[in-house]
């Protein structure tokens, strides 16, 4: 089981998204550990980096199920929330976070986290 | 028996006699199995947005039931696994041969096979890894290639694939079936080219084995050896059309069918009929396994076992219940035995009831994934788009907010419908094979048995999805 836990790693290392920088974030939830329902999704990013733009799409990780989209609006310096992200199902999800720069430069951070 | 023959359609009928229109089916397949192998291992590992997941855990499922219930074993027909015949067959020139244990001429492997499958599938979570789905692929080629190199050609399909015959089991529910147009002709035959292969030389027409492999032109027979007038069911039938081809009499048809009388009249195999059995207890678990209570039997078995090991919960979760369906199934049926009159072993009770679980079975798995092709079918668009601008094809962004196919409130009422047909398609095998004795109660206590089980998969399918990979919360967190 670890060995193929390892090679997963290195196939997720080498297959990370192409486009879109990776972005230096600290992600929180409120509350901590979300549960079905809504839940406030706040990023932190670098304060020195001028974002335009901060998105966040949740994808389960089972096919087929249709993502939920969210636009964070800033709430201070290098601050980025999302007030009432929809976790609709139990399970495992994978949020995606993308910043925009100025110059319209992506940045792309991956989360993933087990609903209850 | 003058039900319509599908061959006699005019293009379709000349489409399927042509040499190479197979190869024309599984061109598409396999095309779609390198993107997938792809996807799987460049692309970004994340399921609903992986071209070798959505393909293989969305659509190729999907499609599958959905051509078994309105035609047939299509894709077995279109099977690209097949396509490793041309390295095998040069290969086996240096190889040696063997022949497929006569012990194991039965459904018993396949069995063992398809239930260490479902074990992977839980315990790796194939279905949210795109590089497992990947090496799922290669590792299935694989397989085709070794089989199909060491042993005769249609060893693979008949006694190991475990996705042929769960093509196979459910397209006893399909409307069409292979016979033979008119069964006196074959009588006279004096080849039985449909199943013997037939080579037409200078010196005169010869079945496969009687003719040299490098003289004249040969029409290879029914790999999975089925002699087309005794046909009576879909099992082990890959509608490949070697029969029709091979057949100098044209004497074979694709006829359309109520697959009841399939049910009624067919004298299953006891390995046959468990394995019906086997898949249908497997579709129930593939769909709990997708639901809270699931996890909270998990949580409640690892506190009493004491042990948070995954693969042994999973071991004693799909023991318990594929040993407590087989067994209630062979109490059940023989009891029904015994109403009506009959003292003989339980395994031929088993084998006389035992053929209402096809159409039981197929509703099973058609109903849990009709839930998850109509919600998610649409995404096809976006993942392949994404994938081909990988391979650096101009395919423009790929636009993720794409719709269910039908209103998310219409699904558990489809559910609903699909289970209910295949009860009562059930309950008609039950009844007829109960009037066949002349003892109508017999078939009635097998329905109450069918019943119960249709309730409970109901009631699953009612439960909120959760999908998760791991069977137990991290202590604490829930
Ligand atoms: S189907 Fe054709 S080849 Fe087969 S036994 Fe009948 S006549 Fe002969
Ligand atoms: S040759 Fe055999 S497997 Fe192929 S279509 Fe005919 S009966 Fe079915
Ligand atoms: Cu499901």
């Amino acid at each position: 089981m670890r060995k193929w836990a390892w090679l997963l790693v290195l196939a997720l290392a080498a297959c990370q998204p192409k486009h879109g920088e990776p972005l230096k974030a600290q992600v929180r939830f409120v509350p901590e550990h979300p549960s079905v329902g809504k839940a406030e999704v706040c990023i932190e990013v670098d304060p020195r980096v001028e974002f335009t733009r901060v998105t966040v799409v949740g994808d389960m990780t089972h096919p087929g199920m249709i993502p939920v989209k969210a636009e964070a609006h800033p709430a201070g310096p290098g601050l980025w929330r999302v007030d009432a992200f929809d976790f609709n199902m139990r399970g495992d999800w994978v949020l995606t976070i993308t910043a925009y720069d100025k110059s319209g430069k992506k940045y792309t951070k991956e989360v993933r986290l087990t609903v209850p | 028996m003058s039900a319509p023959d599908l061959l006699r359609i005019p293009l379709l009928g000349r489409f399927l006699r042509w040499r190479y229109s197979r190869f024309v089916l599984q061109l598409p397949l396999l095309l779609i199995a390198l993107l997938a192998l792809y996807d799987g291992f460049f692309g970004r590992q994340l399921a609903p947005k992986n071209f070798a997941t959505v393909s293989v855990w969305l659509h190729y499922r999907g499609f599958l039931v959905l051509a078994i219930a309105v035609f047939g074993n299509l894709f077995c027909a279109a099977c690209p696994m097949l396509l490793v015949r041309g390295p095998t067959r040069f290969v086996k020139r240096f190889l040696p041969q063997f022949r497929w244990p006569r012990r194991l001429r039965n459904k018993y492997f396949v069995i063992v096979l398809t239930i260490f499958y479902l074990f992977a599938y839980e315990y790796w979570d194939l279905w949210a890894s795109p590089w497992l789905t990947a090496w799922l692929i290669i590792g299935y080629f694989g397989a085709a290639f070794l089989v199909d190199a060491l042993f005769p050609e249609g060893t693979f399909c008949k006694y190991v694939c475990p996705l042929g015959n769960f093509n196979f089991t459910l397209s006893t529910v399909s409307p069409t079936q292979i016979t033979a147009r008119d069964p006196q002709v074959c009588l006279s035959c004096e080849g039985k080219y449909c199943v013997n292969g037939r080579v037409e030389t200078e010196g005169g027409r010869k079945t496969a084995r009687e003719a040299d492999p490098s003289e004249g032109v040969h029409y290879p027979g029914c790999e999975t050896r089925l002699y087309v007038p005794q046909i009576q069911t879909n099992m082990d039938c890959t509608l490949c059309m070697n029969c029709l081809r091979a057949c100098p009499y044209d004497n074979v048809a694709l006829k359309l069918r109520f697959p009841g009388l399939e049910w009624l009249k067919a004298r299953y195999r006891l390995d046959v009929v468990w394995l019906g059995v086997l898949l249908f207890f497997a579709g129930f678990m593939n769909a709990l396994g997708m639901v809270p209570a699931y996890y909270q039997i998990a949580e409640d078995l690892s506190r009493l076992l004491g042990t948070r090991n995954e693969a042994i919960l999973l071991i004693v979760i799909y023991a318990l219940w594929i040993g407590l369906g087989g067994g209630i199934t062979l109490l059940v049926t023989t009891l029904a035995d015994r109403l009506s009159g009959v003292r003989q072993s339980p395994w031929k009770a088993v084998r006389y009831w035992g053929a209402g679980f096809f159409p039981l079975a197929f509703a099973m798995w058609a109903g849990h994934y009709a839930f998850h092709f109509l919600t998610g079918w649409a995404t096809i668009v976006p993942v392949t788009q994404q994938a081909l601008s990988n391979l650096g094809l101009p395919m423009g962004d790929p636009d993720w907010t794409l719709a269910a196919l039908v209103p998310e409130n219409w699904l558990y009422p489809l559910q609903v419908v699909i289970l209910y047909i295949g009860l009562l398609a059930a309950s008609y095998v039950l009844f007829g094979r109960a009037r066949q004795r002349d003892h109508f109660l017999a078939g009635g206590v097998v329905f109450v048995y069918f019943f119960l089980l249709v309730a409970l998969a109901l009631w699953v399918l009612a439960q909120p999805m959760e999908m998760r990979g791991t069977l137990l919360l991290p202590p604490g967190s829930r």
